[in-house]
């Protein structure tokens, strides 16, 4: 049986408390939310934090609340709830449909938007779509408390810009404008429990039903140290109109735009590809649904 | 009237009702006042001298109550098979893989035994690390065992007909290779036990086993202790598929250590801690020639093969075997030669995993097999009807089909499946595959030599003539034996399945030598079956003395005793077994003579009514060496088919349809038999598109988890339509014989084959995985531009 | 140091001292001696020793006891009715949806937590109901039947 280290727990009820013991306790403590990563990582011996502090009792957190343009979710809200709630899928699909294929059911229930988030683990599924979707985080510590785009949170495996006193405390998704179409493909070995070889997310908005391309989004996920902005293919498709060609164009340029390693789940040179052809695949769906009128 | 009562139905197994309430206790469920937990020290390196152990901070730990290295355990050699005996309980001078074993402690609790590991401190001398057979086997290469200078554990050679000739006679001869990966047996359990050496000096060992029987060989041989004073215990067994058929570290270290500390010892493994054990699937490299003519007659084969063993034997002397002399039949073959080679490496060892040694031989021919086909123009399933072996048949090295429903099979699923229909006609993406296969019912021999009997079993009847009691040594590992035996004792006593009491896997009901190759149903069922006629015998003879009717005109049935020259008058014995059985519970209200009552009656003439089978096979086929791998009193056999898509520009394959018709002599249980060839389609697709143990440079094992190293979850496994073929096999009990690891055999080339027939292209790698795919239909393009 | 926690265990109010580094999975088996929850991985992959979590299905063996404070649990202990299985339960008994025994308990509380909330589920919501519970044995096929049949017999 594996054990876990031993460390000292607090679940505080209210955010102030859970920044102030952060603050207090500094490096040796960590945040636990679903436990999902967190606990797997202590049973192994990777880590061992003296102290952990659960967000699971800060009931706010587990909200999803509709703003003037936006929604916000909170941090800990599970995965499961994601593929759950009507906003969420309806009004971004791409979220809901990334949500569905993490893991498997039994983590999906534990698993927290927030925790899938922070990990930074390159091949996470929500990051890509979340970067499509044009999210930003909200970071809060004892004295302050700023919002990161997504783009400029990730560092690499595992390193983000959140400090050691900062909790994610709430996702925020700006509302997308009408005819906007988005696709995530995952790629993995298995058809459930798995972990991407590749992913991408793609999002289009066309100014009318059969106009031209008004933004695009495409993100690359495990094949660079974080997921990445296809940024080279997004721009070849602004101000143009769909077609398959331009697709294939911006899907072929999206390969430059990775710098994938090979590890245990798959080599280069399949990833490069897999990139081009999910790329396309996304694309073309995500159009489909922009026609559509439909908002992602 | 139908011919059984019992058995040949779809009776829902005897362990149902405690495994669906979470009441079925496995080895990690069970704890003893004042246990103690042990933990194991293994090996961080794949190969290093052992400079020095030093044990004097883990002795001053509080709580620790006992520790054994080499020095305490002593340095008797054991393994599998006796020509091969190449392990000691901890290691001595030397580490060969990583998590060889060096210490075992016994502390009050699980966190300080693994406290206490920690903190030996052992010093490493590093050697360099073999990782791969063919720089084992180079000139120069370091010795892992110092007993075998060139690393070659086994070597075989055998040649049936003549090769040479036959390839003179072939219109058609090709050469492909093959190879896998080395795969994990992925049971769910992990194995777990517990040690009681009691005040007497007895040893009970309750342990997530196979094979109660070696288990307790091996710890009697190692530690020292009289058999007659040991006594294994299965509790429920959480899976074993092979890996489980011989007796592990864990189990020796336990015992020793109640031994020295009087205490229960409670041992076992993490999930990597499974892995490092290993004891799975070798890694094979076949490279096989094979002639026909032009007609379809395949002439001549020529195996040379390679097996990847690692650190030590296990059952690797047996599947070297396997892996020549399962390529015998199904197909008529009259010249056959093979080179095996069992090469050691600083990995886990690797043992016997369902379908043993034949699996991956099996696979690289039947993908050959229809290469040939495509090449004559041949349809794969007439060509392989071609050369289809029958009952009778005897093939080149000497197995004998006593029964072989392998053209019924393979008609069945062609008939199945819609191959006619589908056959050449899908759409590019879309493929459809067949293959055979066969495998023993029962490895002929043990894997120690001796003339002991394979299974003997023990019925009891209770004093009230209620219920029957049935003692065996077979384990029950969730493949069913303890339904199929009861089944059978049920059946050949006469009564109903539910007065039968099994009491399983425990070595002082007798010995059986396990569930491995596929023996249970057909030796233990032998052995039960035998000593159910016995009791029935005694029973009748009693009532014959009493009733006055001779023996040969009665019967027993269902529960009731039939006279079969009209009515015999009873009443007498009725109201004698009212007398007796006043104030007691499950009273006969049959007007007619029951079983209950009868056996009371016998009770009262003889005392306690037992009776006693024991089997062993009869004389084998095959006098030349090697011969007994292979041979087995029976076969059973199985044809599949399978669609398959595969997503051109991924190389994605999604499995659509199985089809599989399985040749088991006679279904004891129609219920089980489809769950174990349900079961082994499963395993088959898991390790023919994604099971792999990676290492890295340094012989760590990069995927020791159920997250990295991948079998089927319920999305990657189709639906299986399966067909149950009955072919009455002469040497089995009731006609039946194995299908717990035929079933596997045709699954990986099926769905090769299929997926060549989807993508043109042919894989000859495992696991089959969407990137080799991709880059298989790349090179493909490539050759055409 | 060990909190006290207040567990409702299969209907039943437990109140229990634990170390923080406990997991759900330690507690249940080692301290309420209810052993029908397995531990196959201990990291998430496998789905053994799942439990129902304030209604929905949990790898109990990354939750720890501490978190579980106040939730209502259902273990495989707490699916039959008294003497009467559950239909999940009775259906794999039925259809022959267990071998080893080893994954079923996981496997019946993801049956069980899905047909509480869809009664009517189709044969692909039944496997990705039951994607994080691997079996090595049965194939699913088995346990895929049993689920539906029982599902029919509970609509009735």
């Amino acid at each position: 049986m594996l054990l876990l280290p031993k460390f000292d727990y607090y679940e505080p009820k209210e955010l102030t408390e859970a920044c102030r013991l952060l603050s207090e306790t500094g490096s040796k403590a960590k945040i636990i939310a679903g436990g999902t990563d967190i606990l797997v990582n202590m049973k192994k011996g990777l880590i061992s934090p003296k102290v952990l502090v659960s967000l699971g009792r800060i009931s706010r957190l587990s909200e999803v609340e509709r703003m003037n343009k936006s929604i916000t979710i909170g941090s800990h809200l599970i995965i499961a709830k994601l593929a759950e709630f009507d906003l969420i899928r309806k009004r971004f699909s791409i979220l809901a449909s990334a949500a569905k294929v993490l893991g498997s059911p039994l983590v999906r229930n534990r698993a927290t938007i927030g925790g899938n988030i922070v990990t930074a683990r390159p091949a996470a599924d929500l990051p890509p779509v979340l970067m499509a979707l044009g999210a930003k985080v909200k970071l809060k510590s004892r004295r302050s408390e700023r919002e990161v785009a997504l783009d400029d949170f990730f560092i690499g495996p595992g390193a983000t810009v959140i400090k050691p006193d900062e909790i994610l405390t709430r996702v925020i998704i700006p509302e997308t404008p009408s005819y906007t179409g988005g696709h995530y493909i995952k790629l993995g070995h298995r058809k459930a429990l798995e972990i991407a070889i590749v992913a991408v997310a793609s999002k289009i908005t066309l100014n009318k039903p059969d106009g031209v391309i008004k933004d695009a989004k495409i993100v690359l996920s495990a094949v660079a140290p974080k997921a990445v902005h296809a940024k080279s293919a997004e721009e070849v498709l602004i101000g143009e109109k769909p077609s398959a060609k331009l697709f294939e164009e911006a899907a072929s340029l999206a390969m430059n735009d990775c710098k994938p390693i090979t590890d245990i789940r798959g080599g280069v040179d399949y990833r490069q590809a897999m990139v081009e052809i999910l790329t396309r695949r996304t694309l073309s769906f995500a159009w489909k649904e922009a026609k559509k009128g439909k908002k992602q | 009237m139908k011919q059984f009562s019992v058995i040949n139905t779809r009776l829902p197994r005897i362990d149902a009702h405690a495994k669906v309430t979470g009441d079925a206790q496995y080895a990690a469920d069970l704890s003893m006042p004042n246990m103690l937990y042990g933990a194991l020290l293994q090996s961080p390196f794949a190969h290093a001298k052992i400079l020095n152990i030093d044990i004097s901070k883990t002795k001053r730990l509080v709580g620790v109550k006992d520790i054994i290295t080499a020095k305490e355990a002593g340095l008797i050699k054991y393994g599998v098979s006796p020509a091969r005996y190449d392990e000691t309980l901890f290691c001595d001078k030397k580490v060969r893989y990583i998590g060889d074993e060096i210490a075992a402690v016994a502390a009050v609790d699980i966190e300080t035994a693994l406290e206490a590991v920690s903190l030996i401190k052992v010093d490493y001398e590093p050697l360099p690390v073999i990782l791969n057979v063919f720089d084992a086997i180079k000139e120069g290469a370091p010795a892992i065992h110092d007993d075998f200078p060139n690393n070659i554990c086994a070597e075989v050679h055998q040649e049936f007909g003549n090769v040479e000739e036959g390839f003179k006679q072939s219109d058609y001869i090709r050469t492909d290779k093959f190879v896998n990966k080395k795969q994990d047996g992925a049971f769910l359990e992990p194995q777990a036990c517990i040690a009681v050496y009691d005040l007497n000096e007895n040893l009970t060992l309750y342990t997530s086993t196979q094979s109660p029987h070696y288990v307790q060989r091996t710890v009697a041989m190692v530690l020292n202790i009289p058999i007659g004073k040991i006594r294994v215990v299965q509790p429920y067994v959480g899976g074993g598929f092979g890996p489980k058929a011989a007796a592990n570290s864990i189990e020796l270290s336990a015992c020793l250590l109640s031994k020295r500390t009087g205490r229960p010892v409670k041992m076992g493994f993490t999930r990597e801690q499974v892995f490092l054990h290993s004891r799975g699937r070798h890694q094979f490299y076949h490279e096989l020639t094979t002639g026909v003519k032009k007609d379809g007659t395949i002439v001549a084969l020529k195996n040379t093969c390679y097996l990847d063993g690692g650190a030590y034997a296990s059952f690797g002397i047996a599947t070297v075997y396997y892996a020549g002399s399962l390529l015998g039949g199904p197909y008529k073959l009259a010249n056959m030669k093979y080179d095996g080679y069992r090469v050691y490496t600083n990995k886990p060892a690797c043992g016997a995993q369902r379908g043993h040694g034949g699996v991956v031989a099996r696979a690289a021919w039947e993908q050959q097999l229809d290469i040939i086909a495509e090449e004559l123009g041949m349809d794969p399933i007439e060509f392989r009807l071609k050369n289809i072996m029958q009952r009778g048949d005897v093939t080149c090295n000497d197995l004998n089909m006593s029964s072989l429903g392998m053209r019924e099979s393979l008609e069945a699923v062609r008939d199945g499946s819609g191959w006619v229909r589908k056959k050449g006609k899908l759409p590019k993406g879309k493929g459809i595959g067949v293959a055979c296969g066969f495998f023993v019912s029962g490895a002929g021999y043990p894997i120690y030599r001796s003339e002991t009997f394979h299974s003997t079993a023990m019925i009891k009847l209770s004093e009230d003539g209620g219920t029957v009691d049935l003692f065996t040594a077979a384990a029950e590992i969730g493949q069913g034996s303890d339904t199929i035996l009861s089944m059978i004792a049920a059946e050949a006593l006469g009564v109903r399945f539910e007065d039968v009491k099994i009491h399983s896997g425990n070595t002082d009901f007798g010995v059986d030598l396990g569930a491995y190759s596929s023996r249970q149903t057909l030796m233990s069922g032998h052995a039960v079956k035998q000593a159910a006629e016995n009791v029935k015998q005694q029973v009748l003879e009693v009532l014959s003395k009493k009733l006055n009717t001779p023996l040969e005109d009665m019967d027993i049935k269902d529960g009731l005793i039939i006279f079969k020259k009209g009515p015999v008058d009873c009443s007498s014995l009725k109201a004698s077994y009212i007398k007796e059985h006043r104030g007691w519970a499950k009273f006969p209200t049959e007007s007619q003579l029951t079983f209950q009552e009868a056996a009371r009656i016998a009770y009262l003439e003889k005392g306690v009514i037992v009776g006693s089978g024991a089997y062993k096979p009869g004389e084998l086929g095959g006098k030349y060496k090697g011969a007994a791998v292979g041979t087995s009193p029976a076969y059973g056999c199985s044809a599949q088919i399978v669609e398959v898509t595969v997503d051109m520009e991924t190389g994605e394959v999604t499995v659509d349809n199985m089809t599989d018709a399985h040749d088991c002599g006679l279904a004891i249980n129609r219920m089980n038999v489809e769950g174990q060839m349900q079961g082994s389609l499963s395993m088959g697709l898991g390790e023919a598109l994604f099971e792999e143990v990676k290492f890295d440079k340094k012989g760590k094992i990069e995927n020791p988890t159920l997250g990295e190293y991948r079998i089927p979850t319920a999305l990657d496994m189709p639906n299986v339509n399966t067909i149950i073929i009955e072919s009455n096999e002469p040497n089995g009990p009731f006609g039946a014989k194995e299908v717990g690891e035929g079933a596997i055999m045709p699954t990986i080339p099926a769905i090769l084959n299929a997926i060549y027939d989807a993508t043109g292209v042919r894989i000859k790698e495992l696991p089959v995985t969407a990137e080799r795919i991709y880059h298989a239909l790349k090179e493909k393009e490539k050759g055409k531009e | 140091m060990k909190q006290i926690i207040i567990l409702t265990v299969n209907n039943k109010v437990y109140e229990i001292a634990v170390a923080p580094n406990r997991t759900l999975t330690q507690v249940l088996r080692e301290d309420l001696n209810l052993t029908g929850t397995k531990e196959g991985c201990g990291i998430g992959d496998c789905g053994a020793c799942a439990v129902i979590m304030d209604g929905r299905p949990v790898n109990s063996c990354l939750v720890l006891a501490v978190q579980a404070n106040g939730s209502d649990i259902t273990t495989i202990e707490g699916i039959a009715e008294r003497e009467k299985l559950h239909p999940v339960q009775q259906a794999f008994v039925e259809h022959g949806a267990i071998q080893c025994g080893f994954c079923t308990s996981g496997m019946i509380i993801s049956a069980k937590s899905l047909l509480d909330k869809k009664p009517k589920p189709s044969e692909l919501e039944i496997r990705e109901a039951i994607s994080g519970n691997l079996c090595r044995c049965t194939g699913y096929q088995k346990i895929v039947e049993a689920i539906m049949d029982a599902s029919q017999k509970m609509k009735k």
